[in-house]
């Protein structure tokens, strides 16, 4: 990575007219333990440099010593906004090296938890980055719409952020007496306090001001550096996993794919908006097919994939989430490899932020949408 | 008690007499009344601000708020004072002690002071009556923020340096906006007493705001960015700068600060109420009183805190709806659209006046009273109901001239094309690939 | 700074806003809110008050909760349902199961048997995920994640259950309002 000079002589800060700025790991805006090393000019940016690791676990380390069914409890505390997202990577990759057939009602479930779990992230993504830039009344409408979703979690899962939603060959329980009211209450609830945020956003002129022409990246660089998800599609890039190579009972379900124009922060706004409505569509076209049967696939008593390597990737909330897996044909892996897109993500910050403000800075961290537990790993 | 609100006006001035001299009573005794009284007062309000200010961003936001601390959280700030109160006062190691400890008593005694001439009631609602009581109340506003710079650059520390940097620049431009919009008012009411000034409301029976709407919204907007109020707290704006001027602050000292920026609210929407928006004046209160002086200034009061609770309202309002502005977003505000503005109002005001004065005995119309006797200064310009109607309608007539003025001189600017710039995300129906299927990988080695 | 693409806006958005629409919608809004907070009392769909006043009122938890970690006994013979297979603390991800079983003597039909039964048991729940894996593997379905979730201690050493935990339940402490 780019490294700040951070050696710089001066008695006082007065002195020189560049400033080197520690900001985090314990500031309230970079979205966890992330410490972002500024030099600044005044209050413009003229370079930076990222300094993670704070949070880090070993995680692909412990994922070697464990059983195939115990790891997916630790693919939650990856992105753990995105912990049903999560485990359906881990999930999916081991059930295809197995091999296995599992069945549609398995698959549907799946889509509507992974789908509202999208449109839970992206509320919590609303929520932080509205009060980055200082709208702090959209933070508690949003985790309110986001409570709901969570209660539908903890009714089906058992827990509301760190779920451990499924296990290999299907989930652990059916969806709850009730599953379908209660999804089906949000769905008809929601199109209506999206309006609401939009309505104290998207046309407020401090909130353009704040974030149309900031943190711009190019179609282009946005390729080239290995975005995923709204950070690339706000560029314009219309690439989606759900779409390119459906997974789970994605290739049965219709939706767009939303495109932003200039690659800029508010354009990212306007894609996860909209992500939040397509997501709704999802979760009503798919409650609506919801079919009959098992949820549970016939697994093996010991999981023991064959030798050899496998990727599979999802589109989580983030962006694309991967998992590499290497069997040498035992009980655990080999190797287990996350393909990370917050960590992915998040190189882009430098390019976007030079020749910005401070307070830029903090907007630019937001519409990335970072979560460190994921960077870190 | 209460009937001392019926009680003869002179009836504490008589208790007082039979202990001191009439000299004593009325240079002393009286202003430390009102002294004692007006801290205390503010001290409480302050408290009970931030009370409100948490019940009322806590119902916008679907929550309660305070709830546990007495009935509907009612004591929660008494808590909250003998929390601060008792907190352990922290101070770098590297901070310069003495600025560092004198910063928020500067930061209270500016605030403070400035509730010395403002006028609460009539007659011993006002403790000086000064008459250069505007001049006062911006000059020693203006003081305040050596307390915030001086906090920022003794804390040692960068957060708290680039929110005292911020403060210094954000103040000084909205001083000027703030400063200039008065001046329209001043040229209906003729005198810098604030007093004199609700005085020639109270006598022309017309607030300043139908007059001067621009000047008000100019200078209402000015003082939130004055008191460091979101959407202009960027000298504390938490999500860059963690708590910016006050970051290393903790406990008692923090706790000025604190007071000094809600009394601060207080004296922007206090000095609005009594030059826009007639201060203590309201139609029909001295006949309700009926000739019972304290009633009578009782009953202004609470007109004049009536009319500043609404303005705290706003204050609230604003910061809970809005984004925070970015810091050249905030000096683009400040010198492009509020000081032309200001100026502009100036400018317009004298044209009012003039026309005003001209239409004077022009075709029949009457717009000034003949005065009778020797020329009142403190009746203000003296219009009649003609007159005002005119003065009225070229005011509102004024926000549409300001209007116009500012979109020509901002009209290449990027804040007033950014509507322009926003756009509709496209969707994109983009065709399915294969799925991704379950295969039997065993291809390599293990 | 990069500039972004700029498209004409048309008149009616220009008139918005000359007054100053986008502001005034939001507060708007937000004035609804604050009304709503005091009348409305729908807080799904309305504008009413959403927070639980958590310790004042209980929380509903879901039957499914993993919360705190509890050993089933048999309701007739108060005997533990535990058999010592030790299941759970090898399906258990993080090893916070310690199963401790003992050999004792019983009389299966008049001959005298070795039994394993469960001496001591000894969960970490500071190490816990609750992810119930071990709830999913006991096959006599003694070892349960409960709906409490007051799982907070003054001690490290209070997160380390033991068997007479387990299965009477940590003396329970509700925070009164």
């Amino acid at each position: 990575m780019h490294q700040v000079e951070v050696a710089t002589t001066q008695e006082t800060l007065l002195d020189n007219p560049e400033m080197v700025l520690n900001m985090g790991p314990q500031h309230p805006s970079t979205h966890g333990v992330l410490r972002v090393i500024l030099r600044l000019d005044g209050e413009t940016v003229i370079d930076l440099d990222c300094d993670i690791g704070f949070l880090h676990r070993g995680m692909e380390k412990i994922a070697e010593n464990r059983l195939y069914p115990m790891i997916a409890p630790y693919w939650d505390r990856l992105d753990y906004i995105a912990a049903v997202s999560n485990g359906l990577v881990w999930v999916e990759a081991v059930e295809q090296m197995l091999g296995l057939e599992i069945p549609p009602r398995a698959h549907y479930i799946r889509t509507i938890l992974t789908e509202l779990n999208r449109i839970a992230s992206h509320l919590l993504w609303l929520a932080t980055h509205g009060l980055d830039i200082g709208a702090f009344t959209v933070l508690l409408w949003a985790l309110r719409e986001r409570e709901e979703i969570l209660k539908i979690f903890e009714q089906q899962f058992g827990a509301r952020l760190t779920c451990h939603a499924w296990r290999i060959g299907g989930m652990p329980n059916d969806a709850y007496e009730g599953f379908t009211e209660d999804v089906q209450r949000f769905v008809d609830n929601f199109p209506h306090r999206l309006e609401e945020y939009e309505t104290l956003l998207s046309e407020n002129r401090i909130w353009l001001g704040r974030t149309v022409g900031i943190g711009v990246i190019s179609a282009e660089d946005a390729i080239a550096i290995g975005l995923s998800g709204p950070a690339l599609r706000g560029s314009g890039v219309a690439w989606d996993i759900r779409k390119s190579r459906p997974y789970a009972a994605y290739a049965d379900l219709d939706f767009d794919v939303p495109v932003g124009e200039n690659g800029d922060t508010y354009d990212r706004y306007l894609v996860r908006l909209e992500e939040m409505r397509q997501s709704r569509r999802i979760v009503q076209q798919a409650l609506k097919q919801l079919p009959d049967g098992p949820v549970n696939a016939k697994i093996p008593k010991v999981i023991k994939p064959p030798a050899g390597d496998y990727y599979h990737s999802i589109e989580g909330p983030k962006g694309e989430i991967g998992c590499y897996l290497v069997s040498d044909g035992t009980s655990r892996p080999y190797r287990v490899r996350v393909r990370p897109p917050c960590l992915i993500n998040l190189q882009a910050l430098r390019q976007m932020c030079i020749g910005h403000l401070v307070a830029d800075v903090v907007a630019i961290i937001g519409t990335l949408d970072i979560v460190l537990g994921e960077i870190d790993r | 008690m209460f009937s001392l609100l019926f009680a003869p006006p002179n009836f504490v001035d008589d208790l007082l007499l039979k202990l001191f001299s009439q000299e004593t009573v009325n240079f002393v005794v009286w202003p430390f009344i009102q002294i004692g009284a007006v801290i205390t007062l503010i001290a409480v309000w302050a408290l009970y601000a931030s009370y409100l200010e948490r019940k009322i961003s806590a119902f916008m936001q679907a929550r309660l708020g305070p709830m546990r601390v007495g009935k509907w959280g009612l004591l929660q700030p008494i808590a909250d004072a003998v929390k601060l109160l008792t907190k352990e006062d922290l101070m770098p190691e590297r901070a310069d002690p003495y600025i560092f400890r004198f910063a928020p008593y500067i930061a209270v005694a500016a605030t403070f002071l400035t509730f010395s001439v403002v006028p609460f009631a009539p007659n011993w609602g006002v403790i000086t009556d000064v008459n250069i009581g505007l001049l006062l109340v911006l000059a020693v506003s203006s003081v305040g923020v050596l307390a915030l710079i001086l906090a920022g650059w003794s804390s040692n520390s960068k957060y708290a340096l680039l929110g005292g940097l911020r403060s210094s620049a954000q103040m000084v431009s909205y001083e000027v906006s703030m400063g200039l919009s008065l001046v329209g008012a001043l040229m209906f009411a003729r005198t810098l007493s604030l007093s004199g000034i609700v005085g020639a409301q109270a006598s022309d029976s017309v607030w300043f705001f139908l007059y001067q709407p621009l000047a008000f919204a100019i200078f209402f907007v000015s003082g939130i960015a004055e008191n460091n109020r979101a959407p202009f707290d960027l000298p504390e704006a938490e999500s860059e700068l963690v708590a910016g001027f006050h970051t290393e602050y903790s406990g008692m000292r923090w706790s000025l600060f604190f007071m000094a920026e809600y009394a601060a609210m207080v004296v922007v929407a206090g000095v609005a109420t009594t030059v826009f928006l007639g201060g203590w004046y309201f139609p029909g209160v001295l006949r309700l009183a009926g000739g019972y002086n304290n009633l009578y200034v009782f009953l202004s009061l609470f007109v004049f805190v009536v009319k500043c609770a609404v303005l705290l309202y706003l204050y609230f309002w604003f910061r809970w709806t809005f984004p925070r502005y970015r810091y050249d977003q905030l000096m683009d505000l400040g010198w492009k659209w509020l000081i032309p503005a200001s100026l502009l109002n100036i400018v317009w005001t004298g044209l009012t006046v003039f026309t005003v004065q001209a239409l004077d005995g022009w075709n029949n119309i009457k717009t000034i009273e003949s005065l009778k006797g020797a020329p009142n200064l403190a009746r203000g310009l003296n219009l009649t109901a003609t007159g005002k109607g005119v003065a009225i309608a070229l005011g509102w007539a004024g926000l549409l001239v300001a209007a116009l003025f500012l979109a020509a001189v901002n009209w290449r600017s990027r804040d007033f094309n950014l509507k322009k710039q926003r756009r509709q995300v496209r969707l994109v129906d983009v065709p399915k690939g294969k799925p991704a299927v379950a295969t039997t990988a065993a291809t390599g080695e293990g | 700074m990069p500039l972004v693409k700029v498209s004409q806006a048309s008149w009616k958005e220009k008139l918005k806003r000359f007054f100053l629409f986008d502001l005034l919608q939001g507060m708007r809004l937000t004035l609804k809110y604050n009304l709503g907070a005091l009348t409305d009392k729908d807080s799904v769909k309305g504008f009413g008050i959403y927070t639980e006043q958590y310790p004042k009122v209980r929380p509903i938890v879901a039957p499914r909760f993993h919360g705190a970690p509890r050993l089933n006994m048999d309701p007739e013979t108060h005997e533990s349902l535990c058999i010592a297979c030790n299941l759970c603390a090898l399906a258990c991800p993080e090893d916070c199961i310690d199963v401790i079983p003992m050999d004792i003597e019983v009389m299966v039909a008049g001959k005298p048997r070795k039994k394993k039964v469960l001496d001591e048991f000894i969960f970490d729940t500071s190490r816990c995920m609750f992810c119930a894996l071990c709830q999913e593997a006991c096959p006599t379905a003694c070892l349960e994640l409960t709906q409490e979730f007051e799982l907070a201690t003054y001690s490290r050493a209070g997160f380390v259950w033991n068997r007479e935990m387990l299965e009477q339940g940590r003396e329970a402490r509700k925070f009164e309002a």
